[in-house]
């Protein structure tokens, strides 16, 4: 649950919202290491480094009074300490350099993963630092890590696909309160990296069109009938063919998988899926939604498929490749216009 | 319900295991708070210290335990228990002391009731509020030494909290709170000299920060003052010489003035007398100058050599001279005071009185010391002049069996009487006593002067001690044409001390600091004055420059760096642009920074960089090689040129990156990679 935003935090989230926008309304997807140089870093007191300086005062006021010379010189130091932090909180985040990874494809309704790499050519450790997309706003989701003098971190972060068709990366928010937590030092990022988002696979689909020929066990839904065991997870399986009882027997937390039910029997012929042989009351997107399972379903059972949509057309075949490719046709279809 | 045994099988098992993370911190913030919480057990009530112990010790055992922490109903009558307790202690709940008890009860229950990463700073900040009150008590270099380890322990805490996922040993994280405090110190150093100093009090001072049961010199005395005084080590007052430094026996500090004597206690005299204007001394030497610095002793008056010849400047305390040269501020003396004075050693001090104005020191009390009258008489009878009368006197002191003791044995009624003719016994109490009951019964205007005789001069940094034990009461009497003149009798009894206390390691200085013991033969005790000579230096330094670091000694600091007359409004701009030099440190390494790399690297950034810039970023996954053939491919749109160029760029930059130590690195490689990088266009 999202908490109702005080009107501080409202005030704050605002002014914070149009200096990103001010900041950053013409930089783009930045290809390539990104260098976080001292301009791109911002630092600002958080809510305890504004007591802090309020502490201060007070501890200067009750030194003059009471004409505590040490007093004096204890509050200078702190101040001095503040001073400090502020050039280390800067210093935990500024020259860092960035680089978008690896971004797996996705279907619609999933999290999209990006693989982000913060490469720390320093030779200082760095330290707590927080990482989330903007877009997302939800900072409890925010990852944190430290890097390692002269070493890179890996950190995935995630967002959710809502629509197929290819997901830039949201703009990434870095920020730290390392070493005191009296500053919070930030920076954005737009990471070039995006997703093939597939369309989302219809969740109660009919069965696969196979050609009601050659069948030599009767009219049993073909695929469905026998319990042949189980299987990995893979991405698009029905969550109804989940083999509960299995997965709870191996905790996922210490590794284990999700595991599907397998089935086999029926005929293994060749099917085509087709958009033109689709009912024609379904809109478009509920027709590759369910050509999307109907891809997933074929390939579980490793029924070959022929694939049609529009002019690409691929003969029936089986394997990640033609998976892929029909997939990614899904995806795209109709998107570049 | 868990044995002994296992309680303490589970304590060693949890040794051994690495602990939890959060444990560790909190037990790390307990300590922090413990060592604030350490300089003030030495004025706080007892209980509360025990109070705070306890409830330490509870949130000690719940962290140990990982038990829950104690539910609000039972912590608010604690609570309200502790506040009723400081209420009863202090009788109200205002006032330095009792706001002291309240931060401190108010700290350690906070920390039973600490949920939240923000209950964190509130525990820091009161933590840092604890620490200044502790300077009400003391601003010794011992108290700034615990504020600085209390300093890094707090630090070390607040950095152990923001840790996400490695989480460095605490030895590394003590290192980090050190180091932010080292990198501090000397912004601490140029704001404290730097920083506008305000007067305060801004809103007063409350009452119980005056001072009281401070040791010095007392407006009366009586048998015992001054022998208390002699015990004590403590420093009276520091002096610094402008140039020459007096001798030992002219190193008489003027004090306090005596004339009343009512048998057995001498006090000052009454203020009702009618006073002049003018006090009419002649000077006949050199005038003498140096600075006084006072240590505070709760009354009001001022030392200087006998006898000062003017009255010295105070900062906000008007400083006046009694008849007698006494001199006094006019409030009492709560802090640390430092003063400029002028003084002679050789001078006629009133020589043309009035005999009429003298008899105020010709007054005895009726029916004391009959035995010592008589023998006035005696020694009148006998005498032509009043110097000869003195003369006998001393003479008397120095051959008569008198001997010098900080033991003496008590006296009765007649206490003069008793010390004259039976016990022989005393210290310059007795003598100057005894000495000035004497000349008033032979009709010479006498008066008891204490102050302080001698000091030592350090010779790690040329300042001279006054102590406690140089605390010292002569006489003075009138002559005629030459005013008052000092007397010491007690330096006819013992011009050396001739009993000391020998149960004391530490060398005793001879009566009065005419001699000090010589310690030459004892290694230890040499080391041991020398010693106390250097942590002496300390202490004065400390206080010169830390503690009495005053308005007017900031001006003087900026006369001394070469700006004079500075106003409030130069300072502010001083300020002003110090701070921002002070950022400008923080802020310039930062973007001076150059990319510490190796040469080769920094030239293959640049060229991934260009790379970039036509629209062909290097993968991250991407090796050189791997790019290589990316960027030379057909489909490339760069020219067949700078095909060629950064082919052989990346060749031989893999070559010597990756190549065989010491086969490829053939020299000028550096300078081959940089002609191809400008060719790569």
């Amino acid at each position: 649950m999202i908490k109702p935003l005080s009107l501080y935090a409202r005030f704050e989230h605002s002014i914070r919202g149009h200096l990103s926008k001010w900041l950053y309304r013409r930089r783009g997807a930045e290809p390539g290491e990104v260098f976080l140089h001292q301009r791109r870093v911002f630092i600002v007191p958080t809510h305890p480094g504004i007591l802090f300086c309020v502490m201060l005062l007070t501890l200067f006021i009750g030194s003059i009074n009471y004409n505590l010379s040490l007093g004096f010189g204890f509050t200078f130091l702190l101040a001095g300490c503040a001073l400090i932090d502020m050039h280390l909180t800067f210093r935990n985040l500024a020259h860092l350099h960035l680089v978008a990874g690896r971004a797996s494809s996705v279907f619609a309704g999933e999290e999209a993963q990006f693989e982000l790499h913060l490469i720390n050519r320093r030779r200082y450790d760095r330290y707590a630092l927080w990482l989330d997309f903007v877009a997302n706003d939800r900072p409890d989701l925010a990852q944190a890590a430290d890097v390692a003098a002269n070493a890179t971190r890996h950190v995935l972060l995630s967002t959710p696909a809502q629509q197929r068709g290819w997901l830039q990366a949201p703009r990434v928010r870095l920020q730290t309160r390392f070493p005191l937590g009296l500053l919070r030092a930030w920076s954005y990022w737009q990471p070039d990296a995006r997703v093939l988002v597939y369309p989302r696979p219809e969740e109660n689909p009919p069965e696969l069109p196979l050609a009601p020929t050659e069948q030599n066990d009767g009219q049993g839904a073909a695929g469905y009938d026998d319990f042949a065991g189980i299987r990995g997870y893979q991405a698009g399986d029905s969550l109804k063919r989940l083999a509960w009882r299995q997965i709870a027997r191996v905790d996922v937390d210490y590794g284990g998988t999700l595991v599907t039910k397998h089935f086999e029997g029926g005929a293994a012929a060749e099917i085509a899926i087709d958009l033109t042989l689709l009912p024609h009351s379904l809109d478009i997107e509920e027709k590759l939604s369910r050509m999307t399972r109907w891809v997933i379903e074929a390939e579980a059972r490793g029924v070959a498929y022929a694939f049609r949509l529009d002019e690409i057309s691929y003969a029936a075949a089986l394997g990640p490749a033609h998976r892929e490719a029909c997939l990614t046709a899904l995806a795209l279809y109709r998107m570049d216009a | 319900m868990k044995t002994p045994t296992a309680i303490f099988r589970s304590i060693a098992a949890g040794t051994s295991r690495p602990m939890s993370r959060e444990k560790a911190d909190t037990l790390l913030l307990l300590g922090a708070c413990a060592l604030v919480l350490l300089p003030h057990a030495s004025h706080l009530p007892a209980w509360i210290m025990a109070c705070c112990a306890l409830l330490l010790g509870w949130r000690g055992w719940v962290t140990f335990r990982g038990n829950r922490m104690p539910p609000r109903w039972l912590l608010l009558p604690v609570a309200m228990l502790a506040m009723a307790g400081v209420y009863w202690t202090h009788k109200t709940f205002f006032g330095r002391d009792a706001g002291v008890a309240m931060l401190t009860l108010l700290l350690t229950l906070k920390l039973l009731e600490m949920h939240a990463k923000r209950d964190l700073f509130v525990v820091l900040f009161l933590n840092f509020f604890l620490i200044l009150s502790s300077f009400f008590y003391s601003q010794s270099i011992g108290t700034a030494l615990i504020t600085v380890t209390a300093v890094i322990a707090l630090l070390t805490t607040q950095v152990s909290f923001q840790y996400t996922g490695v989480v460095p040993p605490l030895r590394k994280r003590l290192r980090v709170g050190a180091t932010i405090l080292g990198l501090a110190a000397p912004l601490t150093l140029v704001l404290f000299l730097l920083f506008p100093r305000i007067e305060g009090p801004l809103w007063g001072m409350p009452g119980d920060a005056q001072g009281s049961g401070r040791t010095g010199l007392s407006e009366s005395m009586a048998p015992g003052n001054i022998s208390k005084l002699v015990n004590s080590d403590d420093v009276a007052f520091r002096v610094k010489f402008a140039d020459t430094v007096p001798e030992k026996v002219q190193l008489y500090w003027r004090g306090i003035v005596l004339s009343d004597f009512d048998g057995r206690t001498w006090t000052a005299l009454k203020q009702s007398l009618p006073r002049r204007s003018t006090i009419h001394v002649d000077f006949l030497d050199q005038p003498l100058h140096y600075q006084v610095t006072l240590e505070p002793h709760g009354r009001r008056w001022l030392f200087a050599l006998d006898v000062p010849r003017q009255l010295p400047q105070l900062e906000g305390n008007a400083a006046n001279a009694s008849q007698e040269l006494q001199l006094s501020a006019s409030t009492a003396i709560t802090d640390r005071l430092r003063y400029d004075a002028v003084s002679h050693r050789n001078y006629r001090l009133q020589p043309n009185e009035a005999p009429a104005s003298l008899q105020q020191w010709l007054a005895l009390p009726t029916g004391f010391n009959p035995r010592t009258l008589d023998y006035a008489g005696r020694l009148s009878r006998n005498a032509q002049t009043n110097v000869d009368l003195i003369d006998a006197v001393l003479k008397d002191f120095r051959e008569q069996n008198f001997r010098y003791t900080l033991e003496p044995p008590t006296l009765g009624r007649h206490a003069v009487d008793e010390f004259l003719f039976d016990t022989r016994a005393g210290f310059c109490e007795h003598y100057s006593g005894a000495f000035v009951v004497l000349m008033r019964a032979v009709g010479i205007p006498a008066r008891v002067v204490t102050g302080y005789q001698g000091g030592e001069v350090n010779p790690a940094d040329g300042y001279m001690t006054v102590r406690q034990s140089d605390a010292h009461a002569w006489a003075e009497v009138w002559l005629k044409g030459r005013g008052w003149v000092r007397i010491d009798p007690t330096a006819a009894v013992a011009p050396s001390r001739v009993e000391q206390n020998l149960g004391s390691v530490i060398p005793r200085r001879v009566f009065g600091g005419l001699l000090t013991l010589d310690g030459s033969g004892n290694l230890l005790v040499q080391k041991w004055m020398s010693l106390r000579q250097n942590l002496d230096a300390m202490t004065n330094a400390w206080n010169q420059w830390v503690l009495n670091y005053t308005p007017q000694k900031q001006k003087r600091f900026f006369e001394s760096i070469g700006f004079p007359d500075v106003d409030w409004r130069t300072m502010i701009s001083v300020m002003v642009a110090f701070g921002i030099a002070a950022v400008a440190v923080v802020v310039l390494p930062l973007i001076l920074q150059q990319q510490k790399r190796d040469p080769v690297d920094a030239i293959y950034q640049k060229f991934c960089k260009r790379m970039a810039r036509k629209g062909l970023p290097r993968e991250i996954h991407e090796g050189p090689r791997a790019y290589a053939t990316r960027l030379t491919e057909n489909a490339s749109p760069l020219l067949p040129e700078t095909k060629a160029a950064l082919a052989r760029f990346l060749e031989l930059y893999e070559t010597v990156r990756y190549g065989a130590p010491g086969s490829n690195m053939r020299p000028g490689h550096l300078s081959t990679l940089k002609s191809l990088l400008a060719e790569c266009r």
